[in-house]
């Protein structure tokens, strides 16, 4: 491996751990609180994307209004699913996944209806891009994401960490009949949750919708890494999602540039194998939830 | 009571030969008995990731369609029919094929099936075999001695892949070396070995082994990094589709690709010039015209108004949607009714043998002869020239028409070795 194609790699490695860890965490934090693994949520991130489809590439709204815009929308999606579809199935956790399942075809035929089958084509908002060592390429397109997922993961992590509304979440997240016992709101903090994984994945199917051009079924894949990220991390880790996000990123990158994408899908198999085998809890999980 | 209104025996006479002559003018050219209707069915992915190359052909039908109704149908024996396309969507899975097939012939009593082909038409083999009917598929590499009711007579994939690297070492010789990419499945792999052939006949090296990726990538940059490691003079995409080779595409002009691309399809490929540049796509070379192309006016297509047919395409769809399938069905409903009036019937076995008469047919682009038993063990593709295309400022033009039995003449050892080494000979797939 040549040193341009080694950092090249790395420049690669962390744009994928950048979109990976915005909605891995988003999916970590919406089972934390919330006791669902919300399958639904590879849709949210092309919720996103179509949002940005529908703003910036048939409209012409800039590009970052409609990041923004697909952030609140994905958000305020999230808020209903709480409402319509978690709430009431609250002490089912195998109902809530089943309806997350159903509503993540309702989001695919919606797509289908309002955009058709074949992916979009969004124009990217710059062609600029860093050229390191004659040959290292970084575009700004990509930068964005990687820029995004920096701020919003550290805004989320000091959210968490030192507001009233972080510790609520944090406390729901670990012991919800202790947290309700103590005045907490099931409801408000269920509703964050949602607002904030969903807005996660919303702002990654945006960003990078230029890079991957949409479709109604791109979550699937999405949805399916996300899933080896935070078993491996240890469900209901915000941290371990993170850093097994940027493990897994560099892994599958630098296994698919070496030798092939398929050899990287069954080392990131294996690694959650391995780990589940020697840790069950995954990484950075508790014996329960936390 | 007296009528206002007299008629004289003369104008009578008149009027009536004024009516009839006018019925004569727009009526179709046989006069249907009692509206009678044949119906087609079309079995191919209409929603997914491969539904590219199956819902534009269906588009493309519906206009083929409309043009022969209005025409006054197909002629078989002494009537006419009008023609219906009955679609099933088989989301290119082989179980929802074999559905589809059973509906399509048990339920819509179609007399004649198209399909993509490819990974679903395992799926659908049985079926045709027991029901005996008649299906067509725009893959070749389905074909087998197993299935003798099954023909390619439009595309020839992946064997006209030859005609653009053929091209590519007649026109720029100065190109040595290129590296091959594709999806790991069914198309992907008999066109990586065409590709192959045809780099090892034109003396062009090819780097590295080619890189299968998996068909759930959905981030291009390390493929594409890997590949250009490599310092390749040619970038082939093989046979990937649309969904595939517009990632990639962006990714090599983003990471500074200089060379020559070359590509089986380059779908939608407006969008990969508003994507990267007019300059950055300049000569890139792939298989399938525009058919407002003039070269399509030439004397030896056989395609029914190639011009009108895209300009209503695009009326209809708009300018971005034409594919490389908009035109295939269409082509092969018209060998089809050819084939079907010729024989005086819709049954499939006899059309069959009609369309297999003296060994040749009317393929789109020219005269060619019923052909494949070396490498497919059956003579079912409809095989001749095929056109090699390149984008010139920002627009799809024919370079030339190849010959692709030529090519075959000179180098189907290299083609069968080749197949062979990716298990893709008749005899060895599963």
């Amino acid at each position: 491996m040549t040193a341009e194609l080694f950092f090249q790699t790395v420049v690669n490695a962390t744009y994928a751990a950048s979109y990976m860890a915005l909605i891995a965490v988003g999916f970590v934090l919406i089972f934390g609180v919330m006791g669902v693994v919300n399958f639904a949520h590879g849709e949210l991130y092309m919720a996103g994307a179509y949002t940005v489809v529908a703003l910036y590439a048939d409209q012409g709204f800039p590009f970052f209004l409609s990041v923004a815009a697909g952030l609140a929308f994905v958000g305020v999606l999230g808020l209903l699913m709480e409402l319509a579809l978690f709430r009431p199935l609250r002490d089912n956790p195998l109902g809530g996944l089943i309806a997350s399942i159903g509503f993540l075809l309702i989001l695919q035929t919606i797509a289908v209806l309002g955009f058709g089958v074949r992916m979009k084509n969004v124009p990217p908002s710059t062609q600029d891009k860093l050229v390191f060592m004659d040959g290292v390429v970084l575009t700004y397109q990509r930068l964005y994401v990687i820029v995004a997922a920096v701020a919003l993961l550290s805004a989320l992590w000091i959210f968490l960490r030192k507001s009233k509304f972080g510790w609520a979440l944090r406390a729901c997240a670990q012991d919800r009949e202790a947290a309700v016992l103590q005045g907490m709101s099931i409801n408000n903090t269920a509703r964050l949750a949602m607002f904030i994984g969903a807005a996660l994945a919303g702002v990654a199917g945006a960003l990078t919708a230029p890079l991957v051009s949409p479709t109604p079924y791109m979550g699937h894949p999405v949805v399916v890494s996300a899933f080896i990220i935070i078993i491996v991390g240890g469900l209901g880790s915000l941290e371990g999602a993170v850093l097994v996000s940027i493990l897994y990123a560099f892994v599958h990158t630098f296994v698919t540039t070496l030798y092939d994408g398929t050899l990287a899908n069954i080392v990131g198999l294996l690694l959650m194998l391995g780990v589940l085998i020697v840790r069950p809890t995954g990484l950075f999980g508790a014996k329960e939830r936390a | 009571m007296t009528s206002k209104f007299t008629i004289s025996r003369r104008d009578f006479l008149a009027t009536t030969a004024a009516v009839t002559a006018m019925a004569g003018v727009s009526m179709p050219k046989f006069a249907f008995g009692a509206d009678k209707v044949v119906k087609i069915g079309f079995l191919a992915p209409l929603t997914g990731e491969v539904s590219a190359w199956g819902k534009p052909g269906l588009d493309g039908c519906k206009i083929w369609a409309d043009w022969v109704n209005a025409d006054g149908g197909v002629k078989i024996g002494d009537e006419a029919y009008k023609v219906e396309f009955v679609a099933y969507d088989d989301e290119y899975d082989p179980s929802k094929a074999r559905t589809g097939a059973v509906k399509l012939i048990k339920e819509d009593d179609v007399k004649f099936v198209m399909m993509l082909g490819g990974d679903p038409w395992p799926g659908a083999a049985p079926i045709a075999d027991k029901e005996e009917m008649l299906f067509s598929t725009l893959l070749p590499s389905d074909l087998s001695p197993e299935t003798e009711l099954l023909v390619a007579p439009c595309e020839v994939h992946p064997i006209y892949n030859v005609t653009g690297v053929e091209w590519l070492a007649e026109n720029k010789p100065e190109l040595k070396t290129a590296v091959v990419c594709a999806q790991d499945d069914s198309l992907g792999k008999p066109s990586v070995a065409t590709y192959l052939a045809a780099f090892e006949a034109a003396g062009i090296e090819v780097l590295d082994e080619p890189i299968f990726f998996d068909p759930a990538t959905t981030d291009f940059a390390p493929l594409m990094s890997k590949m250009l490691a490599l310092k390749p003079d040619i970038i082939c995409l093989d046979t990937c589709y649309a969904d595939y080779v517009h990632p990639l595409v962006e990714q090599a002009f983003q990471q500074g690709f200089k060379g020559q691309m070359i590509s089986c399809t380059a779908d939608f490929y407006e969008k990969l010039v508003e994507k990267t540049s007019k300059e950055f796509m300049e000569g890139f070379i792939f298989q399938f015209p525009d058919f407002d192309d003039p070269a399509m006016n030439a004397e030896h297509v056989n395609f029914n108004k190639p011009n009108d047919f895209y300009n209503e395409y695009v009326k209809r769809y708009g300018k971005g949607e034409w594919s490389a399938v908009s035109w295939e069905y269409a082509s092969i409903m018209d060998l089809w009714a050819d084939a079907a009036g010729r024989a005086g019937t819709t049954e499939p076995v006899k059309v069959l043998e009609a369309m297999k008469v003296g060994g040749t047919g009317r393929q789109a682009f020219g005269e060619a002869k019923w052909w494949g038993k070396e490498l497919f063990g059956i003579d079912n593709a409809l095989v001749g020239e095929w056109p090699v295309v390149a984008i010139k400022d920002g627009k799809a033009k024919i370079q030339d028409f190849k010959s692709i039995p030529a090519w075959w003449d000179k180098h189907s050892d290299l083609m069968i070795k080749h197949m062979k080494a990716l298990n893709q000979m008749y005899y060895q797939r599963g």
